[in-house]
């Protein structure tokens, strides 16, 4: 039964994914351009290699390890950073990703879900009415925020717990000042040396 | 072999003359035509619907690709095809038996894909398509109900295009002794009543139950199709090998 797992994993997912195309009126449009494009993704610690299908009307997954327009390959480590394009190369550079054909075509995908942006409250409203949809709304945006913040405060209270209160870790400016002693060091030994060799001769 | 009338094939566990078969199978899919997806969700729990999508899964099929579903009755292969190849490819439903060929168009029309559709009234055995004419060809649980099934994956062979596919999901031989016993219980038990309440049509359950053990298993499938000349035939058991998907590929 196992086995048909992913199966039934990516038949939910395709049917969610075609609820939340349905919420958001400018995604048919969108998909037009994408249509008849496939999009493999697979993230090294999972076996699965899920291939997305743009239709004009829908996007299909399905899980196979045959040729597709475009396929990347990477860990979850690497896959917060793969947002930020300008650390692509890098990551490249580090066997970090891997990615086969037309790497349009991935950003073409990921250009597509990052400007999904899915009227929920609007489905939400035919259901509890349009004010509670709306107070559910903002509470909701509310909460993003205040878990965002907490999350930075946290950061930072861990950053000042490890660095001053505990010293297990230096301040990248103390790091900064070590380094640049070191060279100083260095370049001190270096003149020495040259000394030491004109003194010989 | 020698004499016409010497020449019978199984019906279930019956045996009957050849030319018999066809519309001894067209009797049966005739009386199931109406309940033949209701009946399915019951029998398999629905897990049908989860074989069908691994073999989409691999046929790996990509838009533009030319696809025909043999004995594709109502057409849930059809389906998931016709989404995926898109406007520029094509999908041929092509299904022996009248009646499944209008419950599955029917059915189809009502989802609204209608575009890359084409439905054909063909027999296996003799295909009425080109030489090297589909991408993919699949046939999921018909090839049970074939009369000649060496002619049929021999035709299916030649309307291949080189480099492309055949799949077929069929019932086979569970892998384990247990799951045997109790799928032995279950079909011959309990799915003819099942058959009996829902579609009032007990005999045509038990003739599925009996064809599904006639049917040839795993190994000898997989030699009937490289004797047809498929190359890199593999197969992989689903849910206990109750359900085993072929896959040969021509060259």
């Amino acid at each position: 039964m196992l086995q048909l797992l992913p199966q039934m994993v990516l038949a939910l997912a395709e049917k969610a994914l075609a609820d939340i195309l349905a919420m958001d009126v400018d995604a048919k449009p969108r998909l037009k351009r994408l249509a008849g494009k496939q999009f493999a993704f697979q993230l090294q610690e999972l076996k699965l290699r899920v291939v997305l299908t743009a239709t004009d009307s829908a996007i299909l997954l399905n899980q196979h390890q045959e040729p597709v327009d475009c396929a990347i390959q990477t860990d979850l480590a690497s896959l917060k950073r793969l947002r930020d394009p300008n650390q692509l190369t890098q990551l490249i550079k580090q066997d970090a990703v891997q990615i086969e054909g037309d790497l349009q075509v991935a950003q073409q995908f990921s250009h597509f879900f990052q400007q999904l942006h899915p009227d929920w409250s609007g489905k939400l409203a035919s259901y509890i009415g349009d004010g509670m949809a709306h107070k559910v709304e903002i509470s909701v945006k509310q909460l993003a925020q205040v878990i965002a913040s907490k999350a930075q405060q946290l950061d930072q209270l861990t950053t000042e717990l490890l660095q001053d209160e505990l010293q297990l870790t230096p301040h990248p400016l103390e790091v900064e000042q070590f380094n640049a002693s070191v060279s100083r060091l260095q370049a001190r030994l270096d003149r020495l040396q040259q000394q030491l060799i004109s003194l010989q001769e | 072999m020698s004499d016409s009338k010497a020449k019978t094939t199984d019906f279930g566990f019956k045996t009957v003359a050849e030319d018999e078969k066809v519309s001894l199978v067209a009797n049966v899919f005739d009386s199931v035509a109406a309940k033949y997806d209701v009946m399915n969700d019951l029998m398999s729990f629905g897990i049908h619907r989860l074989w069908k999508r691994f073999t989409i899964d691999c046929s790996a099929v990509r838009p533009g690709q030319k696809v025909l579903d043999l004995a594709g009755g109502t057409g849930d292969l059809t389906a998931l095809f016709s989404k995926r190849v898109g406007p520029s490819g094509k999908v041929v439903l092509a299904d022996i038996n009248a009646s499944m060929l209008a419950v599955g168009r029917d059915k189809l029309r009502d989802q609204g894909l209608v575009d890359n559709i084409e439905y054909v009234q063909a027999n296996a055995e003799a295909l009425p398509f080109a030489d090297n004419s589909f991408d993919i060809i699949t046939i999921g649980f018909g090839l049970r109900n074939v009369t000649n099934k060496d002619a049929a994956l021999a035709s299916m062979f030649r309307v291949l295009k080189p480099g492309g596919r055949l799949l077929v999901l069929e019932f086979s031989k569970p892998q384990s002794e247990l799951l045997t016993k109790a799928y032995d219980l279950y079909s011959f038990k309990l799915l003819p009543k099942m058959g009996q309440l829902i579609a009032n049509d007990p005999d045509s359950y038990q003739y599925l139950a009996e064809s599904i053990r006639m049917h040839p298993d795993q190994e000898t499938l997989k030699q009937m199709m490289e004797q047809a000349g498929f190359a890199e035939v593999s197969y992989h058991n689903l849910t206990g090998g109750i359900v085993a998907l072929h896959r040969g590929y021509k060259f």
